[in-house]
């Protein structure tokens, strides 16, 4: 009775939702982090539900079923447009196609599974542990010489590398984050060598998948396109990777913010999102985004920024954007915005600028119809797109993460767009964003 | 008699406890070890995450207990000084010479310079 009375009253709080992103997943996060019936968790341990969004590839599978069995039992799975893993039967398995119909399959789920026992998934990998214990006794504690056992296979703290910060020997602790760690890209996986909380080693080991952008970008290499609608998408794109940043930082309600800015970028009034902007970056300021929670690390040298391209080359000083020699933005007198420290300050700075530009241009663009010039090149957020896509540059982590301390780290990666454009652009919803709804 | 009702009660109140943790979780086992590791967005760590450090306040510790045994010594000794006469001037020189076997080893380590 009172297990049952309990079970209804859970069933009616928000659904701790653990979201594993596979390749163009993001859209459901972004759903599922404005939705109030869902609360979205950052570690499977608090997790009830475990979202799967979009496709996983064969070779990390096997991480998502580690993923999987890391959610407390009793607990269920939820696929959205993906390949559920074979080995699941077919009760605790829910797909889901449709974005719009996703909150709701959640919070269903969350209630099918509280009020009976069927759908559970099970645990799919053996109960044994990944490092069984190497020491000699029962704590480790026999051995050779001074140094004793070696627990877990690991000899004592002599770290082979020399020390970054002030000569203090900590043990080395190496792992492998990733694909699915939530403060990171979806589809990134890095073998990190800590000392400390600092970065000694760091070597990519899978690159992020490639970032789907608005079709507009797309269009925009076919055929001439509304300045407004492209200068929409593009600040759209900057508030939603603000929302990582936001959330990386604990503001999860400045972030929630961002994520409805960015959702009403398609077809708001341009003249009202930009004064909302405008307050929302003060808010920012006020609340010590910029002097508390980004660091001034993770400088980019030159050529490391001209390589990254976009925003990033434009905060370490490099006057670099196609948009500058297209006819149609030059009748809109655009002048092009450049930091100079090219740290993670500098590239938030520049990018919230850039968006307060976007709404700008798009606003006057708007009001005369204007429209692109030139098709061979169109500046996308990830940077310019000539002939080629912009390529994946996550190996530029491997030389700006060592030696900075773990925070400083993550603020860093959520600061730089590394990921590659994908060939295909992202599906939008059914409504089509033209020229603004004022 | 007091004793055997406060040793019951020492019992009973034992017992009480160790029921109320077992009882809740009575019917679920332990965790399974991948559900136990550390979450690491699908990776695996190389071992365990049991972080062992250089101790560098050692030296400077045993270095404070050396002037600090002095010290406590040699208040209550100055006490009995002028009573016991020669005898306390030796036995305070040995045990002031043991001591600073002790300091001398420090200062060879290099717990005097500051970095």
């Amino acid at each position: 009775m009172a297990v049952s009375w309990l079970a209804r009253l859970a069933a009616r709080a928000p659904v701790p939702v653990f979201p594993a992103l596979g390749m163009r997943g993001e859209e459901a996060l972004y759903r599922l982090a404005l939705s109030p019936d869902i609360k979205r968790v950052d570690s499977p341990r608090h997790a009830s539900l475990l979202l799967v969004a979009g496709g996983v590839p064969p070779s990390m599978q096997q991480a998502l079923r580690r993923v999987h069995d890391q959610l407390p039992a009793p607990f269920t799975t939820l696929w959205y447009r993906s390949a559920p893993l074979v080995e699941l039967p077919q009760a605790a398995v829910t797909t889901v196609d449709s974005l719009d119909a996703l909150p709701g399959a959640l919070v269903e789920s969350h209630g099918r599974l509280l009020r009976n026992t069927v759908g559970r998934s099970p645990r799919l990998l053996p109960d044994a542990p990944p490092h069984p214990w190497q020491g000699l006794g029962d704590d480790g504690h026999g051995g050779e010489g001074m140094m004793g056992g070696v627990p877990y296979g690991r000899p004592m703290a002599m770290p082979p590398t020399a020390d970054l910060r002030d000569g203090l020997a900590l043990d080395i602790l190496t792992f492998r984050l990733g694909p699915f760690f939530p403060l990171w890209p979806p589809g990134f996986e890095a073998e990190v060598t800590l000392q400390g909380d600092i970065i000694q080693q760091f070597s990519v080991r899978s690159s992020p998948f490639p970032r789907a952008l608005a079709p507009v970008f797309h269009e925009a290499r076919e055929r001439p396109v509304a300045i407004a609608v492209l200068e929409r998408a593009r600040a759209r794109h900057h508030l939603q990777a603000l929302f990582h940043a936001l959330h990386l930082a604990g503001l999860e309600d400045l972030a929630r913010h961002a994520l409805r800015l960015a959702d009403t970028c398609p077809s708001g009034d341009i003249v009202l999102l930009a004064k909302w902007f405008t307050a929302f970056e003060r808010r920012l300021r006020r609340r010590g985004f910029f002097v508390l929670h980004l660091p001034k690390c993770g400088a980019l040298r030159k050529k490391q920024a001209e390589s990254q391209g976009g925003f990033a080359a434009r905060a370490a000083g490099i006057e670099r954007d196609v948009r500058a020699e297209d006819d149609g933005y030059r009748r809109l007198a655009f002048s092009m915005m450049t930091q100079q420290a090219g740290d993670t300050r500098a590239r938030w700075r520049q990018r919230l600028a850039e968006i307060a530009q976007s709404f700008d241009l798009a606003a006057r663009a708007q009001r005369d119809d204007m429209h692109t010039a030139q098709t061979d090149a169109v500046e996308t957020p990830r940077g310019a797109w000539h002939d080629t896509r912009p390529k994946d540059t996550s190996h530029l982590l491997e030389d700006l993460l060592p030696g900075l301390e773990w925070g400083e780290a993550l603020a860093t990666l959520a600061s730089l767009e590394l990921a590659a454009l994908s060939p295909w652009p992202r599906e939008e919803p059914a409504e089509t964003p033209e020229e603004g709804a004022a | 008699m007091e004793l055997l009702v406060l040793f019951v009660i020492l019992i009973l109140s034992l017992a009480a406890g160790l029921l109320l943790q077992w009882w809740p979780g009575r019917h679920h086992p332990m965790p399974t070890y991948p559900q136990r590791a550390p979450f690491l967005g699908g990776g695996l760590p190389d071992t365990h995450a049991w972080s062992r450090f250089h101790v560098r306040y050692y030296p400077m510790a045993l270095l404070l207990i050396a002037f600090e045994m002095e010290m406590m010594f040699m208040y209550p000794w100055a006490v009995v000084y002028v009573a016991q006469g020669m005898k306390a001037v030796m036995e305070m020189g040995m045990f002031l010479a043991i001591l600073s076997v002790g300091i001398l080893y420090g200062w060879r380590e290099g717990v005097f310079r500051w970095q």
